[in-house]
């Protein structure tokens, strides 16, 4: 069941004299429950693909249609701020690069503070024994490592149930290790509560943990497999 | 460097709203440090030329008639320089135009020279010819209220004969730099005014040929003023002597001295507040703007600029705003002074008041706002010389919080995680919480005790024109005459009713303190002047005893119950002893009361009246003037409602205007607090905010995060400005409370609304900036950037 529906997407930047054409026609079908691990080097147009499905962005042409369960799909493309926040409080989870919590808030403050906006949340203490966290729930992030609180954000991220979880470089500033304590959290949540997950990265290797890989180049899809069994996050290296 | 200045300017211009507002505050700051000292200076230098040039006496005296020989022995009191004995008079002057008539202080000068002491400073014409009895100089604000012109005849009923006097000059005098009529508080130049005349042909009017009954004495420097008066007043003592008293209770000189002490208050201790903020304005800034380019610092660094380049390039950018800030300041001081200088002419009547900029002063202040900017921007520029370029290259820790004080203590209940967050970042950085609340609170009571002044002005005028002066006239007699003499005044047209008042000067003694004062005889029944206690209760005249102002029983050290013992200056001066029976509250004066009845038996005499209080019919008031001209009796007339309309004027030119300067600067110190607090802050937390938009949070959920600690900032420092702002007009109050007029310490409901609303006033404006910054966050940076 299509989650959303990218079709014929392009955005383009005026840079100065020049235009910077970040994406270039991009029809791209999302399904509910699948990990896709979205490859693509520095400057392929990966960003600026994950802020198009967050619709953190609008692009410059082409539709990006929500299926909602009721009524006919929503292009976002279209629609105005107020129906883009609303589309990300109620159906999208963000993982940044760097975290982003709040740090004057505890690990289960942190939580609530999505919580308390949503419809149908878990409690903040599930999300975090989810991640493996309920025994830190009191801490700040100043007293968390790189991967405890990156793992908070991805109990943030999931805790209001959302359809659709974007993690933008989730690993990228941690060391191996913890990356792959994170990479199972993601793949456990990814298990347990089947939300369709994009996780965007230039690390090859994460590749053999997804359902399936999206290679991005030049601001267009240049791949798309499947993979017919996913990797334990523990097998996989860099 | 070149480039680096480059740097410099691009960052000025990024930032340029908010280094705008740190600028209007030092200005603010320096410009009233400045500017209310140099006027001061300007007022000081003016007094101290004028006082010197003329001749300003240091020790008075007023007397009923003293041989002119007793001059000779007053000239051999060790200490005294100079002695001029005069002849002065009070006459009514039937100014043509007028309805009611105008009074007038007749003041001799000698028939040949100069005054030895208390001289004029002729401003237009000539001084009278000796030769002539009928010519006489008007002072400059009485003519100039009247267009007089030199000539002119003025009609003025002397000794009960009507006279014309011919004005051939104008002046000014020291001792009339502040001068209202006679038991008034205001300036009235149209009521009242000053006429020299010639001894020889004053003298004869008042029957006191070969007599004086005023002396003026100048001290020689170092010799005791207190010696001189003591022995004035033994020298005048069977001459009516009414006690002989120094410049400290020269009533113009007194209310200078008053202004130029609230002056040196106001002028020190407000703008070392305001530069106080602008230093704290100044270090959060400058902060925020250093920890924002750890990595271009680190970069300078790694590419191999020193350290002291690099501290270097952000003291100038703190320099840069401090400079403009002193331009724009000294600007304001020399605006703010030539304004106040201008104002003050307008009721101190020096012959000049040039505002003059010292170089001291300036330097001074310049000084001063330097030493202020370098406490405030040590911190930011310490840290830019200390930071270790591979430090500045990783990505900040996030910084370090913990459960606040309210949590630790278990009292948090269910509080919602915006208040904690806000709590947390609070109780994170309480120094600078503590600035802000501090700046909130100190605008909020610089508008309490700016508009204060106003209300305390009105509430007085209120007290005593609403609720203890209740005649519409007030009719002062030449002589005091028994009460048969009220019916011939009831007689007037338009009177309805009179009451007898009989004022005597007297000199109140306890222990060893004394102060000189007049007693007031009034009806037990009256009702036209009445009495109030400090919360505006009547308070009625006991039959015996006496009631003391507050002040007065205050200097005399005295309570209810206590004796107090009363030197009459006047007729056969009985030495009597009351018991005080209440303390009431006035504004104006040293004063006292006791029954008419009880005045009478006194002095031995049947109750007399020297004031008639009038209810009077306002239909036939122009009748009723002229009448009282007409009448030999009647030496003054005062109105109740001129007296309101003087005072009305006054406000709505002047004291209108300073409020409204006050209310500037304290607008701006709030403003320039609330709208850096709310700047930075959204700064520094752009990267949470703008992730929190990511999330799904709307704008107006994000800005309320923002807005909620600047609105605890306004709710924790607006209660604590308005009590500053009490306590401060408690101390204003006391401090600036002289014998001539007191400050009532009551703040009115709508001085506190006022203050409350221009802080508000300034959180909203400040907070619209910040919410303008959360509409435009970029969601998109966020998810890259590390701050």
């Amino acid at each position: 069941m299509t989650v959303l529906r990218l079709r014929g997407v392009t955005r383009e930047y005026p840079m100065g004299d020049v235009v910077v054409r970040a994406l270039r026609g991009v029809d791209l079908s999302l399904e509910r429950g699948e990990l896709v691990v979205l490859l693509g080097p520095s400057g392929s147009g990966k960003s600026t693909l994950l802020h198009m499905l967050g619709a953190l962005d609008a692009p410059t042409t082409g539709q990006v249609l929500w299926h909602r369960d009721a009524g006919a799909p929503l292009d976002l493309a279209r629609a105005d701020d107020g129906t883009r926040t609303r589309f990300r409080r109620a159906h999208v989870g963000f993982v940044f690069q760097f975290y982003n919590l709040l740090a004057s808030l505890t690990a289960r403050e942190n939580i609530a503070v999505v919580t308390e906006i949503a419809t149908d949340p878990l409690d903040p203490l599930d999300a975090l024994r989810l991640v493996d966290l309920a025994d830190r729930a009191d801490h700040f992030p100043s007293q968390l490592s790189g991967g405890e609180q990156q793992r908070v954000a991805i109990a943030r991220a999931i805790a209001k149930r959302p359809a659709l979880l974007l993690c933008d470089e989730p690993t990228g500033a941690l060391d191996v290790k913890t990356g792959k304590v994170v990479l199972r959290a993601l793949r456990r949540i990814h298990l347990e509560l089947g939300t369709a997950t994009v996780l965007i990265t230039h690390n090859a290797a994460i590749a053999a943990m997804a359902d399936r890989v999206l290679r991005i180049a030049d601001g267009q899809i240049v791949g798309d497999t499947r993979n017919a069994a996913p990797a334990d996050p523990d097998t996989v290296d860099w | 460097m070149a480039v680096l200045d480059a740097k410099l300017a691009r960052d000025l211009w990024r930032t340029k709203s908010q280094l705008g507002a740190i600028v209007l505050v030092i200005a603010c700051g320096t410009g009233l440090f400045l500017g209310m000292r140099a006027t001061m200076r300007s007022l000081e230098a003016a007094q101290r030329g004028y006082y010197a040039a003329e001749r300003f006496g240091h020790v008075f005296a007023q007397a009923t008639r003293a041989p002119e020989q007793v001059a000779e022995h007053l000239r051999r009191i060790p200490g005294v320089e100079a002695v001029q004995t005069r002849v002065i008079g009070d006459v009514t002057v039937d100014v043509p135009e007028m309805i009611e008539a105008a009074s007038a202080r007749l003041v001799s000068i000698p028939d040949r020279g100069e005054p030895l002491v208390d001289g004029y400073r002729l401003r237009s014409g000539r001084p009278p010819d000796p030769l002539r009895d009928d010519e006489a100089l008007a002072s400059e604000p009485f003519a100039e209220a009247h267009a007089l012109r030199l000539g002119t005849r003025l009609p003025v009923v002397l000794d009960g004969r009507r006279r014309l006097l011919r004005i051939v000059g104008t002046a000014l005098a020291p001792e009339f730099t502040y001068s209202v009529p006679p038991g008034a508080l205001l300036p009235d130049d149209r009521r009242f005014g000053i006429l020299w005349m010639r001894r020889r042909a004053l003298a004869p009017a008042f029957d006191l040929d070969g007599a004086f009954n005023d002396v003026g004495l100048r001290v020689a420097p170092g010799a005791s003023v207190g010696a001189v008066k003591a022995a004035v007043d033994r020298e005048l003592a069977r001459y009516g002597g009414l006690g002989a008293y120094g410049r400290d209770e020269q009533p113009s000189h007194a209310f200078l001295q008053s202004e130029l002490d609230q002056l040196r208050t106001f002028g020190s201790v407000v703008p070392m507040l305001f530069l106080a903020v602008a230093a704290f304005l100044l270090s959060i800034v400058l902060g925020r703007i250093v920890t924002a380019q750890r990595e271009p610092i680190a970069v300078l660094k790694a590419l191999g600029r020193s350290d002291a380049e690099i501290g270097l390039h952000y003291a100038k950018l703190a320099g840069v705003v401090v400079g403009a800030g002193t331009v724009v300041g000294v600007l304001v001081a020399v605006w703010l002074g030539d304004t106040m200088c201008r104002l003050y002419l307008d009721y101190y009547r020096f012959p000049e008041l040039p505002f003059r900029l010292a170089p001291g002063e300036l330097w001074l202040a310049i000084g001063l706002t330097f030493v202020a900017a370098a406490l405030g921007t040590f911190g930011a520029i310490r840290r830019t010389v200390r930071l270790e370029p591979a430090a500045a290259m990783r990505p900040q820790s996030p910084a370090v919080y913990r459960p606040t004080l309210i949590e630790r203590i278990g009292l948090s209940g269910r509080l919602p995680h915006a208040v904690r967050a806000i709590l947390r970042e609070l109780e994170r950085r309480p120094g600078r919480a503590a600035m802000s609340i501090l700046g909130v609170a100190m605008s909020t009571s610089l508008v309490v005790m700016s508009s204060f002044v106003f209300e305390a002005f009105d509430l007085s005028m209120q007290l005593q024109f609403g609720l203890e002066r209740r005649d519409a006239m007030q009719l002062t007699l030449a002589q005091p005459r028994d009460l048969g003499a009220l019916a011939s005044l009831e007689q007037l047209p338009g009177v309805r009713r009179a009451e007898p008042v009989r004022i005597v000067p007297v000199r109140f003694r306890s222990g060893s303190a004394h102060r000189n004062g007049v007693l007031t005889g009034l009806p037990v029944d009256g009702t036209l002047q009445r009495v109030l206690d400090a919360d505006t209760r009547v308070i009625p005249i006991p039959a015996d005893g006496i009631v003391l102002s507050r002040r007065l029983a205050w200097i005399l050290g005295v309570a209810p119950g206590d004796t107090v013992e009363v030197d009459v200056l006047d007729g056969a001066r009985p030495r009597l002893q009351l018991t005080i029976a209440r303390l009431a509250e006035t504004w104006v004066g040293l004063s006292a009361w006791v029954s008419l009845e009880a005045l009478g038996r006194a002095l031995g005499e049947a109750p007399t009246l020297n004031v008639a209080l009038l209810d009077v019919d306002a239909a036939h008031r122009a009748e009723l003037h002229r009448a009282a001209k007409d009448t030999p009796l009647v030496q003054g007339v005062a109105e109740r409602s001129a007296t309101l309309v003087a005072y009305r004027r006054m406000v709505d030119e002047n004291l209108g205007r300073s409020t409204l300067i006050n209310l500037s600067f304290a607008l701006v110190l709030a403003l320039g607090v609330l709208y850096n607090t709310a700047r930075v802050t959204a700064d520094e937390r752009a990267r949470e905010l703008a992730s929190l938009r990511v999330l799904g949070f709307t704008k107006g959920e994000v800005a309320t995060l923002l807005l909620g600690e600047l609105a605890l900032l306004t709710a924790l420092g607006l209660p604590l400005g308005l009590l500053l702002g009490r306590l401060s007009v408690t101390a204003m109050a006391d401090n600036l409370a002289t014998d001539q007029f007191r400050i009532p310490d009551i703040v009115a409901p709508r001085t506190f609304a006022l203050a409350a609303l221009t802080v508000i006033a300034a959180t909203v404006v400040a907070a619209w900036a910040a919410r303008r910054r959360v509409d435009r966050l970029d969601l998109i940076e966020v998810l890259k950037a590390h701050d």
